[in-house]
């Protein structure tokens, strides 16, 4: 017997890719449902309370202008801002916003309930498959629900196992029982992998000596998470800093047997990005002390999540070390640090939509693809949902901003999918060819072609469909100005002698980016944001020229033939990606792109190769 | 592009020598060798056999000496046989009628640098191996033929800037952390751009250390001056050995200018022979004396003939028009057919080639004009066009102050080095930074 509802679309997990998976679909028009274990796991941050960060904040920006909800619910319930970057250009700006846990689970919460998503409060436990194509979802108590396409993101649940010490948990995360039979039919149909991640011990506040630490104050300045927020009016509070020291370090030191991670009990690699105290002090244990940022769980939490201190130490020793850290010294400690071992999809189980290769119209999204971060979650669950749209409701759809030249989605679906993950995956910038292009101001014009009226609310969607406007507007009165090499010289703008005449906006990035400089040398009005983003369009327009010329060639060349190449004969390609072409023998270059593992970078080794050398080779 | 079938060529020039040698590689060279010699050929691997090989008519082609190379253990990886002709021209031409005779689909003569392309396709050589075979046949200097031959049997690893590997993975790596790990660790952006200069200051010091490796003379050049029938050409052919020298790239006539290379215990000469100086000069030798005095600029060492006819105002004359100082030798001709009383050099034409050599002191003379310091060079032409092609981003990347351009300019040489020097990815540099920095909280 099957549930009386018929869904389009039912998502199993209610984290940060659960949640903007059933909100996008929902917004697409599907019918939507969202199970969740419990009502009050929903939207919670399972890990440190913060959003953003330099490449996070790039993620989740594109998932605030695709509709979704990270930023916005982060805005609301944020206390406490800074902006990491600033110095060097909003194509690395990276806003990080200190979260109030208990107000940010309230008003996800709120928003999902007001939505037309369809919540159950139940478990899932199993996925209901015939001939390899989805029919729906057993619950525990629910039964079976029939749905056209299911998307899990039920992030660390597989195979989870806690350490503290030598002490072990099954669990996914604490308070959570794994969920046994849904684990089962992962296990039976995908190939997994084992990760490993750990956490800080979470520190009483009131036990905590503030008085002697540095304060780092909010920068509450105006740049937020989400395009649309105007103002966050939160009490924003402050984080502090404080050090390890070289007792710190010995204690540590002297109990590396005690840990999970260092006596060998845990084997799986641990990650490079974030590594444990034991790590730090391991390998580079000659410094003056690790900083260790506190950071409050929120204006009403009693608990304060001592970032950087990572570890699976004996409880007892933990409790040492912590205090011998300056303002610390009386601390005490609720929950304490532990490292968590669990199973990953290996993502290469996924095709590029975010579908298994296996199941179709069964899709994966979050942590269970090995990543790590709400932010990186959340990217994903907007994705799969989209795709999941697409295929369902057959809805028309630009792809194209999801190459990885066009968006941080794109880079992070590219790489999962064609290269997989050694380690929990973690955006950084640098992982983008395209860096330049692809700027947290920015990320509405990457996706003008999609931006989608009914994902926005009717203000925001004035809000954006207004500023585009207003831009082009600026831009082509820019682009009517004309200014010669000896006027520029007149007004102290020192340019090439080379009687170019260039329109103003090939001149902006000459001047002092300030609103005041704009209308004395443009007579044009423009605020501060708007004068920011075009300025850095202007700088970057030369590059942004480069790369696409080099896209171009790559798309130009997609037909190149590539039967009579030897590949071993290019230096630049890695061992892997020669045996990858080697087996597939690609007939031409566009084949040799689908093919999983080949980048584009190693796409352009070629095309580079064939143009240079392949016909005049001695 | 090349394309497939059996092809041959003869490796040894056209020219009447005692032999003339010929290629052929492809999967047809055993059924070539068959209806060549009309016979099953052996199979046995690179054993030398002398056959009787016919031609179209069946008249015998030629009595001579044959290998045959069984795939993959040759120099193209396909089978290959080398056929070492009686050295006619005619011989050769017939060998090649025949060949087109047989009619064999596919069989044809080789393009220039198939026999090299089809071992770089065959995985026998790389692509750096086969650069380093045709650097080392067309080097110009002893030197770069060892650093070429160090290429070519040590494979790509030794590469000389394999060392900027490391400098360019740490820069970038600081960059990247310096970026995306801004809060985990104290970065100095002035500090970053010193290393960036630094870096540049490095691979300019090669360039130029190289360059001027690399335009260090090796070569020295002599030039014959006399009168008439003194003796210059009999000189010059003893110097560049003409009765063994297959190949010459002798070019003009006795009236013209002469010039020809010849190497004698290591080192390396060019030769220029002149006409000769007559009061009454025909046009042609006028003008060919005019070209001489216009070169004569650039000779390092005159050797200044002379005979016993010679009027010592002829010599005063030549000293005069080819600017002759310090730099020249005396030397007294056919000392078989006068007796001289001098204490000048005295060479005769029955001398042979070793004797007139020692007698005129040319390793002396070389010694003299070239230098021997340094003579290493580290680098090939490649590998210099790759530094002077990332000093091109010297001035944007030092004048920046953008950390993302120089990240993004950084790349370019990142990947530039990649491409050509061996496979650096995202990870490389990841692992660095992991390493080098306490990344992460």
């Amino acid at each position: 017997m099957f549930h009386v509802e018929h869904y389009d679309v039912i998502v199993i997990g209610a984290g940060h890719a659960g949640i903007e998976a059933a909100n996008i679909s929902e917004k697409y028009g599907l019918k939507t449902a969202l199970i969740t274990k419990n009502y009050s796991d929903l939207g919670k941050l399972s890990c440190n309370p913060s959003i953003g960060g330099v490449g996070k904040t790039h993620i989740a920006s594109e998932v605030d202008i695709l509709g979704g909800v990270i930023c916005k619910i982060g805005d609301k319930s944020a206390i406490h801002y800074r902006v990491l970057n600033l110095s060097k250009g909003p194509a690395v700006w990276g806003v990080r916003a200190q979260i109030d846990r208990d107000l940010y689970s309230k008003n996800m919460q709120k928003y999902v309930r007001s939505s037309k998503i369809d919540l159950i409060e139940d478990e899932a436990i199993n996925i209901i498959e015939k001939n390899n194509k989805i029919i729906g979802v057993e619950c525990a108590n629910t039964g079976k629900i029939k749905s056209k396409a299911v998307i899990l993101t039920t992030g660390t649940f597989l195979n989870g196992k806690i350490y503290f010490g030598k002490e072990t948990k099954e669990a996914g995360r604490i308070g959570n029982s794994s969920s046994k039979e849904l684990a089962k039919f992962i296990n039976k149909n995908f190939k997994t992998m084992r990760l490993k991640t750990g956490t800080p011990p979470r520190i009483y506040s009131k036990s905590i000596n503030y008085d002697i630490l540095e304060p780092q104050p909010s920068e509450n300045n105006g740049i937020f998470l989400s395009y649309f927020t105007k103002q966050n009016t939160n009490k924003n509070i402050n984080c502090y800093i404080t050090k390890t020291n070289n007792k710190t370090h010995k204690i540590i030191r002297d109990n590396l047997d005690k840990s999970a991670m260092y006596s060998g009990i845990i084997k799986s690699q641990g990650v490079r990005y974030c590594p444990s105290i034991e790590d730090k002090i391991t390998k580079f244990g000659d410094r003056n002390g690790h900083n260790i940022f506190l950071e409050p769980e929120g204006l009403n939490s009693e608990l304060v999540y001592p970032n950087g201190i990572s570890n699976s130490l004996d409880k007892k020793i933990q409790l040492k070390f912590l205090r011998s850290i300056k303002g610390l010294e009386r601390c005490e400690v609720d929950q304490f640090g532990y490292a968590v071992e669990y199973d990953s999809v290996d993502p290469r189980e996924l095709k590029n939509n975010f579908e298994t290769k296996k199941i179709e119209n069964f899709f994966l999204a979050g942590q269970i693809n090995g990543t790590t971060g709400y932010e990186e979650a959340a990217g994903q669950g907007i994705y799969a949902a989209i795709n999941a749209a697409i295929k369902i409701k057959k809805i028309k759809f630009n792809n194209k901003v999801f190459e990885r030249d066009n968006s941080y989605i794109g880079v992070l679906v590219d790489d999962l999918t064609k290269l997989g993950v050694t380690e929990p995956y973690r955006m950084f910038t640098s992982r983008a060819e395209n860096r330049l292009k692809l700027r947290t101001d920015n990320s509405y014009e990457r996706f003008t072609d999609i931006i989608n009226p009914n994902t926005f609310n009717k203000n925001d969607f004035t809000l954006i469909s207004k500023n585009i406007k207003d831009e082009k507007k600026i831009i082509n009165k820019l682009k009517l100005l004309k200014f010669t090499p000896n006027s520029l010289m007149k007004k102290n703008i020192k340019v090439k002698k080379d009687g170019k005449i260039r329109n103003g906006f090939e001149v902006l990035k000459f001047l002092d980016p300030t609103p005041i400089k704009f209308k004395e040398f443009f007579n044009i009005n423009i605020s501060q944001k708007l004068l920011t983003k075009i300025f850095f369009d202007s700088k970057y327009e030369v590059f942004y020229e480069r790369e696409k010329k080099s896209y171009d060639q790559l798309n130009k060349n997609k037909n190149m033939k590539l039967t009579n190449i030897d590949f071993s004969q290019i230096p630049s390609l890695s061992k892997e990606i020669l045996e990858k072409l080697n087996k597939h023998k690609p007939e031409n270059l566009n084949d040799a792109g689908k093919i999983s593992g080949i980048t584009p970078s190693a796409l352009f080794q070629i095309v580079k190769h064939k143009k240079v050398k392949g016909t005049k080779i001695a | 592009m090349f394309s497939s079938g059996t092809i041959y060529s003869n490796f040894t020039p056209l020219v009447k020598s005692p032999v003339i040698g010929y290629r052929i590689s492809g999967s047809d060279v055993l059924d070539i060798l068959k209806k060549l010699t009309k016979k099953n050929f052996s199979k046995d691997h690179s054993v030398i056999k002398v056959v009787e090989l016919y031609n179209y008519n069946g008249d015998i082609l030629d009595k001579c000496s044959v290998v045959y190379f069984k795939s993959p253990k040759s120099f193209t990886g396909e089978d290959v046989c080398e056929i070492f002709l009686h050295g006619s021209p005619l011989i050769a031409s017939q060998l090649e009628q025949t060949l087109k005779n047989f009619n064999i689909p596919g069989l044809r003569l080789a393009k220039n640098g198939e026999f090299s392309f089809r071992s770089v396709v065959n995985s026998k050589n790389s692509l750096k191996q086969a650069k380093a075979i045709n650097a080392i046949i067309s080097n110009e200097s002893f030197s770069s033929l060892e650093y070429n031959k160090k290429l070519l049997f040590g494979g790509d690893i030794l590469s000389g800037l394999a060392p900027l590997r490391e400098d360019i993975i740490n820069l970038f790596s600081e960059i990247t952390a310096s970026i995306d790990f801004v809060d985990d660790e104290d970065f100095n952006f002035k500090q970053i751009k010193k290393k960036v200069s630094a870096f540049f200051l490095k691979c300019n010091n090669i360039l130029l250390d190289n360059k001027s490796k690399i335009n260090q003379k090796n070569i020295c050049k002599v030039m014959l001056i006399g009168p008439v029938n003194v003796g210059k050409s009999t000189l010059f052919n003893k110097l560049i050995d003409k009765d063994r020298a297959i190949v010459t790239d002798i070019k003009g006539t006795t009236r013209d200018i002469l010039s020809n290379e010849f190497i004698f215990d290591g080192k390396k000469f060019e030769i220029f022979d002149t006409a000769g100086q007559r009061s009454k000069q025909g046009k042609i030798e006028k003008y060919g004396y005019k070209k001489a005095q216009s070169i004569s600029k650039d000779i390092d060492h005159f050797f200044v003939l002379a005979d016993k006819n010679t009027k010592k105002s002829d010599i005063k004359q030549l000293f005069d028009d080819f600017s002759v100082g310090d730099n020249h030798t005396f030397i007294l001709t056919k000392s078989d057919q006068y007796q001289y009383k001098s204490k000048n050099i005295k060479i005769s034409q029955n001398n042979d080639r070793e004797l007139t050599m020692k007698k005129i002191k040319v390793s002396q003379i070389h010694k003299k004009y070239v230098s021997y310091k340094n003579q290493k060079i580290d680098f090939n032409l490649e590998e210099i066009d790759f530094l002077e092609r990332i000093l091109e981003y010297e001035h944007d990347i030092v004048k920046e102050n953008d950390i993302l351009i120089i990240a993004q300019l950084m790349r370019n040489i990142l990947d530039d080095f990649s491409f050509e020097f061996g496979y650096i990815n995202n990870e490389d540099v990841y692992d660095r930074v992991f390493s080098n920095f306490c990344i992460g909280k």
